[in-house]
């Protein structure tokens, strides 16, 4: 009973420490603005020290697809260092979208770290990136479909580290033994899909999403938003057709799912001969390599739909923050990274394909087979929308799904994709 | 007198509130002050990309966009709660169940190799779920051991266990005849219609739901078991002398003086499974068509994917709501406290 009382007398300063932890919390949240006197510090700095004389420390932060290319880009990195006085560092990093949140949420930032075409618009939008204009050299250079995928509001953010994009693969003895050459229209793919499918085996397996059946909404002349990205249009005419003519592909079993034939993912069935034909991109290379070195396979360019041929450019940039510690270092190691014999030195030994159009010819030299891919970056289109456009992907995507499976209507998902998108896009 | 033991009680209480600093302090820093943020986030716009500090105020709008504004983020919500409250309503009757009678058999005395049982049973519990994900993910393909072991006995083709949207109770509605009366149809709570609501876990949620049930029913064995070697042999002793029948001796004697035990391992299982995330990261990151997508991963997926931190936050407290709530009704039904 006696102790009562005092629990509470004790309870008071409690709850005031708690209110004062928190309280230390949210300055520290807003630590950023601190962090931006510093930036201009910073830049001060390396303006007296002339330039790189000065010499700091530079975080490269991004993620990595194989150890070979971490062991690239690390040696690239190490010539950088060689010829600078500023010293940099590569720092791949699991879970990557997640740490760079936390990292621009923190307020201090990586001097500089990859940025995918798709999350652009979110970054640019809240203000974390420092434009490009102005900082780099032989800007032209960038095949214009990249720099358009990186391009937001009127300004070019970040320079294109390197880009892949889809094509089509086939099984070589298969695709033979069917008497059939690699199909280069939607008739001759429709025709191929079925000739190819077996009772064990599908004709074509293909990713229940956007990023592959949004080709072929490009390849009919349709896409889900306008140009501007001012008006919903996924459900109008040419994206209904293109969806539909999939639909039946999948009605029929001649085009099946990665799950539908017991894969992880469509690479994996492809390699597995599960399935004759695929569409993916660059990285099946590298895969095939790695998990299915006996495939006899090859590539072709995506079939041409009734509006002419398109694909999918998938490509990362290197982006500077705007809050930048030291801008210009971070920039002179973008632009050492972009330049041109260091980026085909990066890209030579790789599937993936240099952004600069003057070196093309250098990579197809040391990459014959790849030519389908390349080729594709003159008609390739970014994966991308704007701010806060993933929620209306996500309704299309399971849209897209259920399609393949059967269970949803082409135009009822078409319809719920535009009713999701329009209030993100404002109207 | 009473002066000097106010002064011990004063001595008592300082040197008490030292010895707890430490734990209290990180207490404080790394749970209280983290649940204090997400509540004020909660009521920001903050899209994770800058400092919070940067966010602006926006009161109850990402709650409103939840509950009440039609679209996709309402939409959404509704479809985590119907997917996680079929998860729910499965999994926790299971488990506790086959626990329950796990631990009666291993609690027998003359059973052999009881421990080789105990450590069998419990091995699952200490297994990295997402490693015990990844098995699944195997044993689920359609040429897997799952559909083999089913195949020996039923008529089935292979099921596609993991990218298959259907609503288990859709199915069965299906197979009776029943497809999408239109008073199902055509009304809606939280912009799902009610034929949505009602489609029952689909087929991939069930095949998680027996995974979880599958990982989590050792540990709850081992509450049980150690519930029921705290009854006194006594009382055992006691009721045989009077006569009971062995199952008058589990209803009657068993049960009740396992009530504590049961609410707690209910309470532990209601808090769990409303928190479903890594099983759902691992094996279908909300897929197919949203069918496994649960609050806890929706506040994954709107924080770190759709850049939507405030609303992710809001979901956090409403799922937070939602767990009390489901802890005070199931509180209510047991009743622990009576005897």
């Amino acid at each position: 009973m006696d102790t009562r009382p005092r629990m509470l007398a004790l309870a008071a300063p409690l709850t005031a420490l708690a209110l004062l932890v928190a309280a230390c919390g949210g300055s520290g949240f807003q630590e950023a603005d601190g962090g931006e006197e510093a930036a201009e510090d910073g830049a001060t700095d390396v303006a007296e020290g002339d330039g790189a004389d000065a010499g700091v420390d530079l975080q490269l932060m991004g993620f990595s697809s194989s150890p070979a290319e971490d062991e690239q880009l690390s040696a690239i990195i190490e010539t950088y260092n060689e010829q600078s006085s500023n010293t940099a560092t590569f720092n791949p990093v699991p879970e990557y979208d997640t740490t760079l949140q936390a990292a621009l949420a923190g307020g201090e930032p990586p001097d500089v770290f990859y940025v995918d075409s798709n999350r652009l618009p979110d970054l640019v939008e809240a203000g974390t990136l420092m434009p490009a204009e102005g900082q780099l050299d032989d800007e032209t250079d960038f095949y214009p479909s990249l720099v358009e995928a990186f391009t937001y509001d009127d300004q070019f953010w970040c320079p294109p580290k390197d880009f892949s994009t889809l094509a089509l693969q086939y099984n070589v003895p298969l695709l033979e033994e069917a008497g059939i050459s690699p199909p280069t229209d939607w008739d001759e793919l429709a025709v191929a899909a079925e000739a190819l499918t077996t009772d064990d085996r599908a004709g074509l397996v293909l990713g229940t999403e956007y990023p592959r059946w949004g080709a072929f909404m490009f390849q009919n002349g349709g896409a889900v938003t306008d140009e501007g990205f001012t008006e919903m249009t996924a459900s109008s005419e040419p994206n209904t057709a293109a969806f539909a003519y999939l639909e039946d592909l999948y009605a029929n079993g001649y085009a099946a799912t990665a799950a539908d034939l017991d894969a992880g993912w469509p690479g994996e069935a492809f390699g597995q001969e599960k399935a004759a034909m695929t569409i993916e991109g660059n990285w099946m290379v590298g895969a095939m390599r790695n998990d299915f070195p006996d495939l006899d396979w090859a590539t072709a360019e995506l079939p041409v739909g009734p509006e002419g041929p398109a694909t999918f450019a998938f490509t990362v940039c290197y982006a500077v923050p705007s809050n930048a510690a030291n801008p210009e270092a971070s920039w002179d190691l973008v632009n050492y990274l972009v330049s041109p014999e260091q980026q085909l030195e990066y890209t030579k030994n790789f599937p993936v394909m240099p952004s600069r159009e003057s070196i093309a010819d250098d990579w197809l030299e040391a990459n014959p087979d790849l030519e389908p891919y390349l080729n594709g970056a003159t008609y390739a289109r970014p994966f991308q929308f704007g701010p806060g456009f993933q929620a209306a992907l996500d309704v299309l995507n399971d849209g897209i799904q259920g399609i393949a499976a059967g269970n949803r209507e082409v135009d009822e998902v078409l319809e719920d994709t535009d009713e999701a998108g329009q209030p993100i896009l404002g109207g | 007198m009473n002066a000097l033991r106010t002064k011990l009680t004063n001595t008592e209480s300082v040197s008490g509130w030292t010895f707890m600093a430490p734990a209290l302090a990180g207490l404080l820093v790394f749970t209280l002050a983290p649940i204090l943020m997400a509540l004020w986030v909660s009521f920001r716009d903050w899209n994770g990309l800058v400092p919070p500090g940067q966010s602006s105020f926006i009161g109850f709008d990402n709650y409103r966009a939840l509950l009440f504004e039609p679209g996709v983020n309402r939409t959404d919500f509704a479809i985590s709660l119907r997917n996680n409250a079929y998860y729910v309503l499965g999994v926790v009757p299971l488990q506790t169940a086959i626990a329950f009678a796990l631990a009666v058999i291993v609690n027998q005395r003359f059973l052999r190799g009881k421990s080789f049982f105990r450590t069998a049973y419990y091995f699952p519990s200490i297994t990295s779920s997402i490693a015990v994900s990844l098995i699944f993910l195997f044993l689920f393909q359609r040429n897997g051991a799952v559909n083999a072991f089913l195949g020996a006995f039923l008529p089935l083709d292979n099921i596609n266990w993991l990218e298959n949207a259907n609503g288990v109770i859709h199915n069965v509605l299906a197979g009776v005849g029943v497809e999408r009366p239109a008073v199902l149809a055509d009304n809606s709570i939280m912009g799902l219609s009610l034929w949505q609501w009602i489609s029952g876990p689909s087929v991939t949620l069930l095949a998680i739901m027996l995974l979880a049930t599958w990982t989590t029913t050792g540990t709850l064995m081992l509450i049980f078991l150690a519930g029921l070697q705290n009854i006194p042999v006594e009382v055992e002793e006691a009721s045989r002398v009077d006569g009971a029948s062995p199952l008058q001796h589990f209803f009657r004697v068993t049960l009740p003086m396992m009530k504590p035990t049961l609410f707690f391992v209910l309470t532990i299982g209601i808090i769990g499974t409303w928190q479903v995330f890594d099983q759902i990261f691992a094996i279908s990151a909300g897929g197919p068509q949203k069918t496994t997508l649960t609050p806890a991963y929706l506040v994954y997926r709107e924080g770190f994917r759709n850049f939507g931190m405030g609303r992710a936050a809001a979901v956090s407290f409403i799922l937070f709501v939602i767990i009390v709530v489901f802890t005070l009704v199931q509180r209510r039904i047991v009743s622990p406290d009576e005897q």
